[in-house]
């Protein structure tokens, strides 16, 4: 076992204990005059196992507002997601959560 | 396990659809120009505001996702070749009839989504508005869509 020490630490001091938080990216899904309603759908669906509602209104989001976020976590896996959307045609890109 | 989807393309279709995954074929296997819109568009920036990881990330993607498209054509190319007639018949049946496992499935649908996109690029549909009816690509184009639609509509089923 160690002494105590005698120095106070200085407490004025914020200490934060806490990990540095999971930067969260996200896969982002951009609008095309192309893609069909109906595949986008299907593609939301099929590859990450969203329900036809998720997926549709994942969809209509694209459609409407230009894109969406279609998947958030850990950098690496929205890569990969987004490489998996290039291969099916959609426009994806990665980006960090917080931008 | 997902039932296999059967259907019937007219041969003429089958033929004209064969001619075009040939092309397609042709243009994912051969190194990506830079300067080719529809490179671009099959192969988007990953990072938009970010061209050092935009490039790092088509770097670690090119070959997979080339590699990816190929097999989708080669097994669309399969299964267009395939004759599925009846022993003796000298000439092929009018309508060729598919049966399509999942794989193929989804090598069905990306590679129409590919064909499609690449068309577009080639005709200049940037946005929905844009129809450029009378350009014979536009028909090839509205047509690859439909078939896709089907192809679809009998997954939903």
């Amino acid at each position: 076992m160690g002494m105590m020490s005698t120095a106070l630490p200085d407490l004025d001091r914020e200490t934060d204990l806490r990990a540095a938080p999971d930067e969260p990216w996200q896969t982002v899904v951009w609008n095309d005059p192309v893609n069909l309603m109906s595949y986008v759908v299907h593609v939301f669906r099929t590859y990450f196992g969203y329900s036809r509602d998720r997926a549709t209104q994942l969809m209509l989001a694209v459609h409407h507002d230009g894109h969406a976020i279609v998947a958030e976590g850990p950098r690496e896996a929205m890569e990969a997601h987004t490489r998996a959307m290039h291969e099916f045609g959609l426009w994806a890109t990665v980006r960090r959560g917080n931008e | 396990m997902t039932p296999s989807v059967v259907f019937g393309l007219p041969r003429p279709e089958a033929d004209y659809l064969r001619e075009l995954v040939e092309q397609y074929l042709e243009l994912v296997t051969t190194p990506d120009d830079p300067r080719d819109p529809a490179a671009r568009r099959l192969s988007p920036d990953a990072y938009p505001d970010d061209p050092d990881a935009a490039a790092e990330f088509r770097e670690l993607t090119r070959d997979d996702l080339a590699a990816t498209r190929a097999a989708d054509a080669r097994l669309m190319l399969a299964a267009l070749s395939s004759p599925h007639d009846h022993e003796g018949d000298t000439e092929p049946a009018a309508i060729l009839t598919l049966a399509l496992d999942a794989r193929e499935q989804t090598a069905w649908l990306r590679t129409l989504a590919g064909l499609r996109l690449v068309l577009a690029e080639r005709i200049g549909i940037s946005d929905e508005s844009i129809m450029p009816v009378g350009d014979p690509r536009f028909d090839v184009y509205e047509w690859l869509g439909y078939r896709q639609e089907m192809l679809l509509q009998s997954l939903d089923a």
